[in-house]
Formats: structure tokens, C-alpha cells, sequence
């Protein structure tokens, strides 16, 4: 008898915590966190869906791919907006957690570009050559083609999806020079490389402004390419990349609406319009 | 606010920050001023960009060191809980807790310091159930430079030894507050002191294969001698689909027992194989189907105390009986267990376990089978209540009988993890 009772005052007290517990994230509206890359186009796709679904909330944050995938993971978020695929290790993570490695849906395509102060000479860079240039083993634009000058290398924080993608995709995983400077945003390096004339950076190709994209070439004999619809459509352009959605469970209800969406015409005429490539 | 209204407060506020001419220059300084103050205020801006690097710098190096941990705070009541613990020899000594109590079952701090993609340092300690701060893992770990995700990494020092699915989960993440009894008996403590070779041949298929002391950080001779030369071997495969993984493990080593005379050295063999099925629900979302089979084959270190000539004052050497071999006494053990996790929506979470021990499949009543049952709920994205009952039959002979003692056990968990 005496189990019994301390049994139920168990149960008792367990749904007691229960019931008065936070409400769950998405009694909030949806939440989008992640990708600085994403951060613009992610406010623009949920400004133009609240406008036509009144009484829908989307909010959006940035903070990086990194922190949007840890967000997804302890259950801070509906939705990651990530512009690398997820790691293996992230997402053992989401399925110890919930039993699922979750559901990865490309919401756009992205060329990633290289940029330069408009007042550089150098016009294209083989990968070698950026890998050279951000590993720190090139240090002066004339071993590119350039004038006499040192080189001075921005980039993102380790948080950033960009961030890996650059470094897995260009540096073969290898680490970045100790002398480049770390940026929180696209923004803060697109602004850094256009007040800097010996200044390089990279970022989503919808950042170019004031500053000019470099033409990457694959390799040393390939032609050099210029990010774009088309190149980037047609993967000739070496630094494209998906850009993804990462929830936690196939979506559902008001999220499965805004995620279809995102994916239809209007939704991708939008991603094209902030400057992004659409899927198809 | 506008861009140039932006940059006008933005230029008021360095204002504030620039020293302001003295009086006897005030009248002549006249039409110069703008041109001094935005020369000054460009070298301030320079200043404060200098500062904000330097800073940036000294951030980056910190926020190489990430700092991680749990907390397990527990309420357990068991069949057999009373107002007073066992006490038995002389002097007396506790031989058996009283189960009804509140206590700290984990609380772990772990600092990984990731010096370069190359290269990280881990250092990991437990202030739970010990009175004491006690070291659990301490490693470095080496990235190779050859691939770009790291594929093949070494690591040195003290370790989870790779065996088994129950082993590689973190206690933080595991949906019922303990392991399976298999897993508790052959591998004590999880943690060993040797090297690891993890090799990720594809996205799928990976090879760990390690050389450790044996025994175990659970060990009486831990930490500090390792009773035999040879090193026990671990080897694990496993193959992820990612909705069906599953590995198998194998472990081969040796137990020495140090007597007076020649020690008593003999081989311990271990194999495991474990198996994972994902699959998600459309509303309540992801479940698992989970099973993990030991098998062991070896002397059992209390076995072989029997075969052992006690010490005493007059003649204190410690021998073998004559005419013992302990080659004799290896037996074959055996555990599994089958499990079963639903979730329930994002926070809510069903857990159900069998779970089995056979230390000598030759001998009858030393079985250990146990139901567990769990319910867990995530209150937030870092903090966890788990409610579990444990249904524990075990045979203890009374007279002529065998009767399952009345142990069976509750437990309310809180655990944060940050």
C-alpha cells in the first residue's frame, strides 16, 4: 500500500512539473534561427508570408549555421537555416535527442563569393590560389598577378556555416591564416573588403555591394567563372552551394504551410529577388 | 533610424569621447575646428579599431576553451529501503545503502580545449556519487591533415574504451538512468587508460581499434600499475544507414591475480554485437528499437580467489592450492537487453527495457533480468525529469527455495545539462 501511494505521489508530482512547464516553442509562432548568410532572406520570405496569411508570427535570427543547428538540437527553435549541410557528429546529436537525424528540405541555391576591393587589378583566382592566399602560405597579391602588397584576409567566425563552407571546400579542412580577421556578418566583411584595397573576403553572393566578385577557376587550367544565375544554376561555378531548412520532424500544420511556401514559385522568385538562385 | 541620422549620432557620441579645445585657443580656433575634429576623429577611429582587434584576438583564443557538464540529481525508494543500513565485519562497514534517499548520481564538468583543427585536449571530471573530484577522461586527441573532415583521428590517454552501443552514449543523453547490468559487469566504470584509432572509411563505415591497460579506471590496481605486459585489444565496426545502424565489438585480454609465488595470469574474451532501428511517427514523432548482446568468456577474478592459499600472520605467503588450475574455472557469461523509446512530440518521451545477465550460463539461479520502465520530460532544451521503475528478479535461496528479494526500485531524476 505504502508503494502504491509513494508511486502515485511520483506520477503526481512528475505531471505537476508537466503541466506547469514552459509553453512549447511553437505555441510562439515559428522560429527560423541560424545562418547570417540566410538572416535577409529568411526575413524577407516571413514578411511577405505574414503579409498574405494575417495572424501567422515568424520570427527570425541569425546568430550562424552553427548555433542554428545547437538551437534545433536543445529545442530553441521550429527552424535551422543553415547554409552547410549538417555533420555527422550534429546529427547523432538530433537523434540521441529525438530519435531522428531530422529532415533536411534546399530551400535556394547561393554562389559563394570571393571579394575584392574594386580597385584590385586581380580579376580571377584558381582554388590553389585561395587556398594558398587563406592558409597564409601566398601573402603578397603580386604572387597572384597583383601589385606589390600584403594581402590582408578577412573572414567569418567558426560559428558560420560560410564559414565551413568555405574551409572544407577551399582549404580542404586545413585552418585559416592566424593573421585573418574573424567578422561577425556577410555585411561586416563585404564592408571591411570595400574600405580595404588590399583586402580579400567571402560571403553569400547576394552581399556584393560596393566591392567586386573575383572569378574562381577549379583548378589552375579551368576557365575562370563569375558567379551568377546561370553558373551557379548549372554548377559551373565552383563555390555553389545549397541552402537548407533543418527541422526536427517532418513539419506540420502552420509550418509544413510556410515551408511549401518557401518551395513554391513565389517563394523562390522572392529568394531570387534578395539575390539568391532559386532551385529549379 | 535613417542611415544619416545613424551616422550623425554615431559622429555626437565619438564627440563626446574628444578632449574639447581649452579656452585660450577657443576664439582663434574658429573656422580649423572641423577640419582638427575629423582629422582627430579619424585617428579615434583607428584607435578603437586597433582595440577592437586586439580583442577579437584575445575572444578568439578563449573561445577556443568550451566548457560542458550534466547534473544528476536523484530521488530513489526502493522495496527494500529502511530506516538503517546494513553494517557487517569488524569493524563495521556499510554493505548496503539505504535506498531511500536523495543524492547526486553525476555531476560532471568537461573541458575540451581545441587548440587547432588538428589537434584537441579534453579534461573531464565527476564530483557525483564519489565524496571526492574524481578524473574520468583525460586525452589528447589527434586530427589528421590529409582529409577535410578529420576522418582519421588518434587518441591518447584516458578514455571511454569503444565497445558496445550503451558505452559511446553519454549518461547525459541516455533515456533511462542506468545501463544494462551486462554492461555494468564486464565494463565498470566504461573508462580505461590506452590509445585509439577511429577511422571513418566512408560516411557510413567506421573501424575503432584500441590498446588499453585492461581492468578499468573501477579497477583496485587503477590508476596506478598495470598488473600484465601484454595490453588487452579492442576492435569495433559499425555500419550506419542512418534509420539502421548496427557494430559488432571484440575485446581480448588478461586478468592477472598477484600471488606470493607466480602470479595467476588468465585470458578474458569478449564480444558484443548491437543493432539500432529509427523510425518517426507522423504526430508523435521519432522511436527506436534498440537491442545489444555481451557475450564473455573467462576466469572470474572471485573464482580464483577460492583457488588461492590465504595469507595469514604466521605464514604470510599467498599461493596457489597445489593441484589448482585456474584455467579451469573460465566460464561462459552472457547479457542483452531489448529496448524500446517513443517520443511524444517534442517533449515527452516513453522508454521500455529487458534486460539480462548470465554470469555462468552453466549454473542455474544467477540469472539477473530486469523490466525498466521510464518516462521522460524535457522542460526545457537543457533540463530533464525522468521518472523510472526498475522491476529487478534476481534468485536468493531461502531454506530449500528460491525466492526474487523485494528490490525493485523507483527513481525520480533531474538532470540539467549545459
Amino acid at each position: 500500500m505504502i508503494a502504491r501511494i509513494r508511486m502515485l505521489g511520483l506520477l503526481a508530482a512528475t505531471l505537476s512539473l508537466a503541466a506547469c512547464s514552459p509553453a512549447p516553442v511553437e505555441s510562439r509562432g515559428i522560429t527560423l534561427k541560424g545562418s547570417d548568410t540566410m538572416v535577409i532572406l529568411g526575413q524577407r520570405w516571413a514578411e511577405q508570408y505574414m503579409n498574405q496569411n494575417p495572424g501567422q508570427v515568424i520570427q527570425v535570427t541569425g546568430g550562424g549555421s552553427g548555433t542554428g543547428i545547437a538551437a534545433l538540437i536543445n529545442g530553441t527553435t521550429d527552424i535551422c537555416q543553415s547554409s552547410r549541410p549538417m555533420k555527422p557528429d550534429e546529427k547523432l546529436k538530433l537523434r540521441d535527442r529525438y530519435q531522428s537525424t531530422g529532415i533536411e528540405i534546399p530551400v535556394a541555391k547561393d554562389g559563394l563569393s570571393v571579394y575584392l576591393n574594386e580597385g584590385n587589378p586581380v580579376k580571377e583566382l584558381s582554388i590553389e590560389q585561395l587556398k594558398a592566399i587563406y592558409t597564409g602560405k601566398v601573402t603578397n597579391w603580386k604572387q597572384v598577378g597583383g601589385k606589390d602588397a600584403t594581402i590582408i584576409l578577412y573572414g567569418r567566425e567558426n560559428s558560420s556555416g560560410t564559414y565551413g563552407f568555405f574551409k572544407d571546400n577551399v582549404l580542404d579542412g586545413q585552418d585559416f591564416a592566424a593573421s585573418c580577421q574573424t567578422l561577425p556578418g556577410t555585411a561586416a566583411v563585404v564592408n571591411a573588403v570595400a574600405k580595404d584595397a588590399n583586402g580579400i573576403g567571402y560571403g553569400g553572393a547576394a552581399y556584393t555591394k560596393g566591392v567586386r566578385d573575383c572569378a574562381v577557376k577549379k583548378n589552375a587550367g579551368a576557365p575562370a567563372v563569375m558567379p551568377g544565375a546561370a553558373t551557379v544554376k548549372d554548377g559551373s561555378y565552383p563555390l555553389s552551394r545549397f541552402l537548407f531548412f533543418y527541422l526536427r520532424r517532418k513539419p506540420e500544420g502552420d509550418t509544413k504551410k510556410f515551408v511549401d511556401w518557401v518551395l513554391s514559385p513565389a517563394g523562390q522568385q522572392l529568394a531570387v529577388q534578395v539575390g539568391y538562385f532559386p532551385l529549379h | 533610424m535613417s542611415a544619416p541620422a545613424r551616422f550623425a549620432a554615431t559622429l555626437l557620441v565619438l564627440a563626446a569621447f574628444v578632449p574639447a579645445p581649452t579656452p585660450a585657443h577657443a576664439e582663434d580656433a574658429g573656422a580649423d575646428t572641423a577640419a582638427v575634429t575629423h582629422a582627430e576623429l579619424e585617428r579615434i577611429l583607428e584607435g578603437y579599431t586597433e582595440q577592437i582587434q586586439t580583442m577579437t584576438s584575445d575572444l578568439d583564443k578563449l573561445k577556443r576553451v568550451k566548457f560542458s557538464g550534466y547534473l544528476q540529481a536523484r530521488w530513489e525508494t526502493s522495496e527494500n529501503s529502511s530506516d538503517s543500513v546494513k553494517v557487517a565485519g569488524n569493524p563495521y562497514a556499510v554493505t548496503s545503502p539505504n535506498l531511500g534517499r536523495f543524492y547526486i548520481r553525476r555531476g560532471r564538468l568537461k573541458m575540451t580545449y581545441d587548440s587547432s583543427p588538428l589537434s584537441q585536449a579534453v579534461f573531464y571530471v565527476d564530483g557525483g556519487t564519489d565524496r571526492t573530484i574524481r578524473l574520468l577522461e583525460a586525452y589528447v586527441t589527434l586530427m589528421d591533415p590529409w582529409t577535410a573532415l578529420h576522418r582519421h583521428q588518434l587518441t591518447i590517454g584516458q578514455q571511454n574504451v569503444p565497445f558496445g552501443y550503451e558505452i559511446e552514449r553519454s549518461s547525459s543523453v541516455r533515456e533511462l538512468p542506468e545501463r544494462s547490468k551486462a554492461e555494468n559487469v564486464l565494463f565498470s566504470g566504461e573508462r580505461d587508460r590506452g590509445v585509439k584509432l577511429v577511422d571513418q572509411w566512408t560516411d557510413r563505415f567506421q573501424t575503432t581499434v584500441a590498446l588499453v591497460n585492461g581492468g578499468g579506471i573501477n579497477h583496485v590496481d587503477f590508476p596506478n600499475t598495470d598488473p600484465t605486459k601484454a595490453k588487452d585489444v579492442l576492435a569495433r565496426a559499425r555500419w550506419s544507414q542512418g534509420w539502421f545502424d548496427a557494430a559488432a565489438s571484440y575485446y581480448t585480454g588478461r586478468n592477472v591475480t598477484p600471488l606470493t609465488g607466480p602470479d595467476v595470469a588468465t585470458d578474458k574474451t569478449r564480444v558484443g554485437f548491437d543493432a539500432q532501428l529509427f523510425y518517426a511517427l507522423p504526430r508523435a514523432g521519432g522511436g527506436t528499437l534498440r537491442g545489444e548482446w555481451y557475450g564473455a568468456h573467462e576466469v572470474n577474478p572471485d573464482s580464483v580467489k577460492a583457488l588461492v592459499v590465504a595469507p595469514t600472520a604466521a605464514n604470510p605467503v599467498r599461493l596457489l592450492a597445489p593441484g589448482a588450475n585456474p584455467g579451469h574455472l573460465a566460464t561462459d557469461a552472457e547479457g542483452w537487453y531489448v529496448m524500446w523509446v517513443q517520443n511524444a512530440g517534442d517533449r515527452a518521451q516513453g522508454v521500455a527495457r529487458y534486460d539480462r545477465w548470465d554470469p555462468n550460463t552453466d549454473l542455474a539461479h544467477d540469472q539477473f533480468e530486469r523490466w525498466s520502465l521510464g518516462v521522460n520530460y524535457f522542460w526545457d532544451g537543457f533540463t530533464r525529469i525522468t521518472l523510472s521503475y526498475d522491476a529487478i528478479r534476481t534468485e536468493t535461496k531461502s531454506g530449500a527455495q528460491y525466492v526474487d528479494p523485494e528490490d525493485n526500485l523507483w527513481t525520480l531524476q533531474v538532470q540539467h545539462k549545459w
